[in-house]
């Protein structure tokens, strides 16, 4: 892995990096990708992969709203209380919206 | 015992001013808590049983509804969970008591509790070392006597190597068996949520009162009925054997928990893994290839850190993502982003899970023959703290005795196995799925005759009120 390889990928992960972090990470990255291909030799062709720590079906429900599991009591406005408590994390509101800083 | 446990827990909670005043003043130079607040959430007074009105704490990427949510990390600085995790929720109905949040490294994601934006955890055994990681603080917070109990989380020995390094018991479940609603993904086919406590009677109980499969947890399972066999059920344990590269203090604790199971009239035999060498690559292929996606999530558009302004979108996640996440974090991400990369999934992330089965099925085909497997929790008792003793990379190869349990969905426990030269190590035992009692039981026939020791640290006297049980080492 080269440095341009390093910034490729992180454009791909949607993440900037300043100078001295591509400098530390870069080398960082390389070393474990090095590592990695100790995997090259053990011979896998027979091996279904694992994709599921446990193999259970879909598990499904009836598609009916359940009251959301929360400990803040009903709002007037008849809003799930949870939906209203998620809402308060936001950076920034407006009514029930929201609002991301300026992008130009 | 003059008390039950039970009203001296309920005695401490009424004085939740004083039991926070306490905590907080012991935990000033441990750094184990992140939000401490013990009168928050009053004992719901439906709760009874073994866990009523014990105060516990709670690893920060698990949530606790009207505690913060910080995961360690700058990029959620601030947040508090609306809700409890599933986990959280089944302990508080059985009346147990949320006292506060504590320390990990960002996200999970280390083995020291040194990566993280509340800054580093002290081991109480020895303030220059570390409390071991990722759930460092919930490690530090138990063996220092503050809390009776813990939660943690462990994608790859967060619950075990800590509670190695500290000197307390550390179950990680069965992969499924506590239900991950509620905990901050990191790496979902691998992480539980596991328990840390000198009381092995409280793990049973508070895995009693969690476990069990919850409908918003899709990969939550049941436990079936039989499977908890009772300790005269182990007759063979095979102990991992060959070039372990163990430190002197942890090979003295091994091969004094070897002779400790013989002199039990176990059969003891030696036993290697084929697949030994591939545990390490494979895991932090698809760790990290989980974590890449799992951590899109924080954009710093709907919570959590970003910047005042942007030139456009991308550039607002890139920059909230750039100023959030720390060092560590943005490794994983980037070496998971770059093994899904397409060209590359085949060489790195398939193999990896191709590697993943052969390492079950290693696994399986060992306890056709063998009870439990025992092997070390981590090869070096506790480290100094920084990369001087260890660095990043050496730590990450450093979890090869915990990765596989994570890797096949196996339940293990991390067992105090004596001090040396001040500082307590660990061993492990790893049993087939839902084999959490067998495990438990194992560990009954250590404390006989090697008891967890507490650290010079231990706050005595709050703990004898706290955990008069865990000191008495039988039900009230």
């Amino acid at each position: 892995m080269d440095r341009s390889e390093l910034d490729v990928t992180a454009e791909l992960a949607l993440m900037d990096l300043t100078d001295d972090e591509r400098a530390r990470l870069e080398p960082a990255v390389a070393q474990l990708l090095e590592y990695f291909s100790v995997m090259d030799r053990i011979d896998v062709s027979s091996l279904e992969p694992t994709t599921h720590a446990l193999q259970e079906g879909n598990r499904l429900r009836a598609d009916v709203p359940v009251a959301a599991a929360s400990g803040a009591s009903p709002r007037a406005s008849g809003a799930s209380p949870l939906a209203d408590d998620i809402l308060e994390q936001a950076p920034e509101l407006e009514d029930r919206f929201i609002a991301i800083p300026n992008v130009l | 015992m003059n008390a039950s446990p039970e009203s001296s827990w309920q005695s401490v909670l009424a004085a939740a001013d004083r039991y926070a005043a306490a905590i907080g003043e012991r935990d000033a130079d441990l750094n184990a808590f992140l939000e401490l607040d013990p009168g928050r959430r009053p004992a719901d007074p439906a709760g009874s049983g073994p866990l009523r009105g014990m105060p516990f704490a709670v690893k920060d990427n698990i949530a606790v509804r009207g505690f913060r949510l910080t995961c360690g990390s700058r990029m959620l600085a601030g947040h508090v969970s609306p809700y409890d995790a599933t986990v959280v929720a089944r302990l508080v109905a059985a009346g147990a008591v949320p006292v506060g949040k504590t320390n990990l490294d960002e996200f999970g994601m280390g083995s020291s509790t040194d990566n993280s934006a509340g800054g580093p955890t002290n081991n109480p055994w020895d303030m220059e070392r570390v409390a071991g990681g990722s759930s460092g603080g919930s490690a530090a917070a138990v063996a220092a006597g503050l809390v009776p109990l813990a939660i943690g989380t462990d994608t790859g020995g967060s619950v075990r190597q800590p509670a190695a390094f500290c000197g307390v018991y550390g179950l990680k479940p069965t992969y499924g068996s506590l239900s991950r609603y509620g905990l901050v993904a990191y790496a979902s086919s691998l992480e539980v949520a596991g328990l840390l406590s000198y009381d092995l009677d409280l793990i049973r109980a508070a895995y009693g009162a969690a476990c069990g499969e919850d409908t918003m947890d899709q990969t939550s399972v049941g436990i079936p009925d039989g499977d908890r066999l009772p300790p005269a059920a182990v007759r063979r344990v095979a102990f991992l054997g060959g070039e372990l590269g163990l430190d002197a203090p942890t090979a003295a604790g091994y091969a004094e928990a070897r002779r400790l199971v013989e002199s039990q009239g176990i059969s003891v035999d030696e036993v290697e893994l084929a697949t030994s060498d591939y545990v390490v690559p494979a895991y932090y292929t698809i760790a990290t290839a989980e974590a890449s996606a799992n951590l899109a999530r924080f954009n710093g558009v709907r919570y959590g850190e970003r910047p005042v302004f942007a030139e456009n979108p991308e550039e607002l996640v890139r920059s909230a993502r750039g100023a959030g996440f720390g060092s560590e974090v943005k490794l994983r991400i980037l070496l998971g982003t770059y093994v899904l990369r397409s060209g590359f999934q085949e060489q790195y992330y398939q193999r990896a899970q191709r590697i993943r089965t052969a390492i079950r099925r290693e696994l399986a085909k060992l306890y056709e023959t063998y009870d439990l497997l025992v092997l070390p929790a981590y090869p070096i008792v506790a480290f100094r703290h920084g990369e001087g003793e260890l660095d990043a990379f050496q730590q990450k190869l450093a979890d090869r005795f915990t990765l596989m349990a994570n890797l096949a969905a196996l339940p293990a426990l991390s067992i105090p196995a004596g001090v040396h030269d001040g500082l307590p190590v660990g061993v492990q035992a790893m049993g087939p799925m839902f084999s959490e009692e067998r495990l438990l039981s194992f560990a009954e026939l250590f404390a006989k005759d090697l008891p967890p020791q507490r650290p010079p640290r231990y706050a005595s006297a709050l703990a004898d009120e706290l955990a008069s049980r865990g000191e008495e080492g039988g039900r009230a």
